[in-house]
């Protein structure tokens, strides 16, 4: 007997009074949901020094944005986020005029805080002015054109005016993002200091909202308690009441939680617990492949040997792929490797490379190379990939060390490894990254060009490197579609980097729980949920 | 006196030469933490250097150094980045949940391995002896979360008997006032019976899965001791002149054997606060273990200080009492002339 069956029977047979509380308690679990997670957050604020992915979690449904992205059904009836249709959140509407330089956006005008205080567009304006005066906000807030706060005009109390420049088909998507919360600025004014004018450290541990749940607890590395905010306007209203979400590090643990009905949801289950939990069938699992996320094994392009493209093909071709899909990722993901080779299919990206196992292949673009006897390397990754990276990098070391390539593993902790990869002194690895839109030059821009850590490969084709600065304000739908082939096509012949798969995000949940939804930022969207 | 007095004060150069260490330590940990911080992936070059200058890494070593000392004796040992919290706060909340732990599993440890340890040393070679042999190996080669993973298997998963590993308290339960952040002390001052028995049910698997892994080095330095002691002149002295055995090993034997022992204990004490991350990783235990390994690997230098510097204040604080335990223990030692 579980906890939720004694507390029915309990209430059933009116034992309410030996243990109130915890009975209680279960009489409204109908409309409480416990969600089990492997971190929380460590700030409520969305752009700050470090601030971690589980911190989305809490801002996402603590605070509202201005717009958000549409939702669309997948087949297994998952709902899913659509990149391609943006609708008001906290914006009713919203119009574009001037040849797209000018987005006017029309404020609820019944919306208010968790406090009661009317949201204006003096609040907005100073929302977004934050973004832009904050550096992590203004480099993310740059890809879509925004970069001053002059940019932002309050038209009246409920209307604000957005211009850039010329026409960025990523303004609107970055106003659906992750980073430009609307946040209460009376309130935060408040906290504000001469050292710290927006509020940045106040805002890291309180919360100064008006989404559709508000904060009720927080006890940092343990617990998290939300309740629903019954004044929201700017959406339907959540399915659940009450959420406790609780920070369990081992998988093991959340997992014998959820099978046993005490907990709801278990999030960041390891592949192979996906994959035997939806074998067993006490709980759901909801496996979704990750759009924008991949993982992939980088080469550094700038030095020997993988200077060489035929090397960098020679390693394309000599990778176990589906060794490696079934062992390490337990086939939880969407393949990368096969597919058309050379040329783009669709432009959609990432896409498969077009690369199968074909060691004789291997061999011969190898002594093309000038390597007919292979070379030595060493193979970096980082332990918080361990599950799928080392089973990963015991394949590759053995597959490559039969065309001639002996490859000497290395493990780093994650933050070592960053450096390096910024330093630009890792030769091969196995990474992971995501982009939250879905545009493919947007893809390219952050992963195939420019001196960051992110241009994985260090790739720097002139042409390449042309197109990447084409696309970005192509308006010619075809133009774009022509270029974007192109720039596959590149990405497939030159391998900058070699794609593996798109990793599932696999959720585990009780059968009661409905309504899942993907996001682009892979955490939860607790309004959509409720239980059946 | 004079020794406490002289003792108190060699300990001063020991915490600086600690604030200097950890602080050396963590800097020349291989890693740029501006570069960790700045983990959005539109991040640039601009970017990482105005993290590096908010977190003030821009400044020289020495300046960061004396930065950091003049922190701490403001009593302010900075801001987690992981946590988003004070490291002191921080500390101070997940302290006494590691030292309810460990006390609680320290406790079981000793009522279990010096009577087992004691018992296998009066009758080597029984099944007694053999049995505590069964134990002590089984104790050290089983990882704790192997122990503790067994342990939520059958007693959690299969039987129910133990509630959710997770956590000091059930979550839906209401914490007491905080006094000392000892769950079972401050349940007990607020006189809450039912938290008291939902904190003691908590904490039941932890501890034995902890109290296994501090049993094997106790039970088997207690049997040694005491054979070794056993076989010792006086004790056989004291049986020819016929005193009552339970006199002969209690007073005698046992005495001269807790050297040693007291020794391991104080050691396995320290080891148990601050080093057993996999027991609060697989019972979600908020220790200050598990806290300190997530600053470590994400380069979060300042709870990493604050949390050597704290664990070496323990260390050396039971070193202290240890030795005031031996002058107790064995007035030979001459540290306390009067004892």
């Amino acid at each position: 007997m579980n906890r939720r069956e004694l507390g029915k029977l309990a209430a059933a047979t009116g034992l309410a009074g030996l243990a109130p509380m915890r009975w209680a308690q279960a009489q409204t679990r109908a409309e409480s949901l416990r969600i089990l997670s492997q971190a929380g957050p460590n700030s409520f604020d969305p752009i700050g020094v470090g601030v971690n992915r589980s911190a989305i979690q809490a801002h996402w449904n603590i605070y509202d944005r201005l717009l958000r992205f549409g939702t669309t059904t997948r087949p297994d009836g998952t709902l899913y986020y659509d990149y391609y249709t943006i609708e008001g959140e906290m914006a009713e509407s919203y119009d574009v005029s001037d040849e797209g330089k000018v987005i006017t956006l029309h404020l609820r005008r019944d919306a208010t805080f968790h406090d009661g205080t009317p949201v204006t567009a003096e609040d907005v304006k100073w929302s977004l002015d934050r973004v832009v005066n904050t550096p992590i906000g203004k480099s993310q807030f740059s890809t879509g054109s925004m970069t001053s706060a002059d940019q932002f005009v309050v038209v009246d109390a409920h209307r604000l005016r957005i211009t850039v420049p010329r026409a960025d088909r990523f303004t609107l998507p970055n106003l659906a993002g992750t980073y430009p919360v609307i946040i209460n600025s009376k309130m935060a004014k408040a906290h504000a200091t001469a050292a710290d004018p927006w509020a940045a450290e106040w805002l890291k541990t309180n919360v100064a909202g008006g989404g559709p749940f508000k904060l009720e607890a927080h006890t940092p590395g343990q617990s998290l308690t939300l309740s629903r905010f019954d004044a929201w306007k700017n959406g339907a209203l959540p399915g659940f009441r009450r959420v406790l979400w609780q920070m369990v590090p081992n998988a093991q643990t959340r997992r014998t939680s959820l099978e046993r009905g005490d907990a709801d949801m278990a999030q960041d289950l390891p592949p192979q617990d996906a994959v035997s939990m939806a074998q067993e069938g006490k709980v759901k699992v909801v496996g979704v492949p990750m759009s924008g996320a991949f993982q992939f094994i980088g080469m550094n392009n700038t030095k020997p040997p993988f200077d060489n493209v035929k090397v960098r093909q020679a390693v394309a071709y000599a990778l176990p792929y589906q060794q490696m899909f079934d062992a390490a990722l337990f086939k939880r993901g969407h393949p990368l490797f096969g597919g058309k080779p050379n040329e783009a299919d669709g432009t959609q990206f990432p896409q498969p490379l077009g690369y199968d196992t074909d060691l004789a292949k291997a061999k011969t673009l190898l002594t093309e190379a000038g390597f007919p006897d292979g070379f030595e390397t060493t193979f970096f990754f980082e332990l918080s990939l361990a599950t799928v990276a080392e089973p990963v990098s015991l394949l590759v070391q053995e597959s490559l060390g039969k065309i001639g390539i002996r490859v000497t593993i290395n493990k780093v902790p994650g933050g070592q490894l960053g450096t390096l990869l910024q330093n630009k002194e890792v030769p091969f690895f196995f990474e992971a990254s995501a982009a939250y839109f879905a545009d493919p030059d947007y893809f390219f821009r952050i992963f195939y060009h420019g001196p960051t850590r992110w241009n994985f490969g260090s790739y720097a084709n002139p042409e390449f490197q042309a197109l990447v600065e084409k696309t970005r304000f192509e308006s010619d739908h075809a133009a774009y579609e022509a270029e974007v082939s192109r720039m596959i096509a590149l990405a497939k012949q030159e391998v900058p980097i070699i794609l593996l798969w798109q990793p599932a995000l696999d959720t585990g949940m009780q059968t009661s729980v409905a309504g899942y939804k993907y996001l682009f930022h892979r955490m939860l969207e607790l309004r959509s949920l409720k239980r059946v | 006196m004079g020794f406490l007095l002289r003792r108190l004060l060699g300990l001063v150069p020991a915490l600086a030469g600690v604030v200097v260490v950890t602080f050396v330590l963590t800097h020349l940990l291989p890693g740029d933490p501006a570069v960790f911080f700045a983990n959005s992936v539109t991040a640039d070059a601009a970017t990482i250097a105005a993290v590096r200058q908010k977190l003030g890494l821009d400044l020289p070593l020495w300046q960061q150094f004396f930065v950091y000392v003049g922190q701490l004796l403001h009593g302010d040992l900075g801001q987690a980045i992981g946590t988003g919290q004070p490291v002191a706060a921080d500390l101070l909340q997940r302290l006494p949940a590691s030292l309810e732990l460990t006390l609680v599993a320290f406790a079981i440890a000793l009522l279990v391995a010096l009577p087992l340890g004691i018992a296998a040393a009066l009758r080597p070679g029984s099944l007694l002896d053999h049995l505590c042999r069964v134990l002590s190996t089984a104790g050290v080669s089983l990882p704790t979360f192997v122990s503790g993973l067994l342990l939520i298997y059958f007693l959690y998963y299969q039987l129910g008997w133990a509630p959710e590993p997770i956590g000091r308290i059930d979550p839906f339960a209401i914490m007491p006032p905080r006094v000392t952040g000892l769950l079972l002390l401050d349940t007990l001052l607020a006189g809450d019976l039912e938290g008291f028995g939902m904190a003691a049910r908590q904490i039941v698997l932890p501890a034995i899965t902890m109290a296994l892994f501090a049993l094997a080095p106790l039970a088997r330095m207690t049997r040694a001791a005491m054979l070794g002691v056993l076989s010792s002149e006086f004790i056989r002295t004291a049986r020819a002149n016929g005193l009552r055995r339970r006199k002969i090993i209690l007073s005698y034997a046992l005495r001269n054997a807790l050297l040693p022992i007291v020794t391991t204990l104080g050691m396995i004490f320290s080891n148990m606060l601050g080093a057993n991350v996999l027991v609060e990783r697989v019972f979600a235990w908020p220790g200050v273990g598990s806290y300190a390994l997530d600053s470590l690997i994400s380069l979060d230098y300042a709870p990493v200080q604050g949390f050597m510097l704290v664990m070496a204040g323990i260390f050396v604080l039971v070193n202290l009492v240890i030795d005031l335990l031996y002058a107790v223990i064995d007035p030979r030692t001459g540290l306390l002339t009067h004892a």
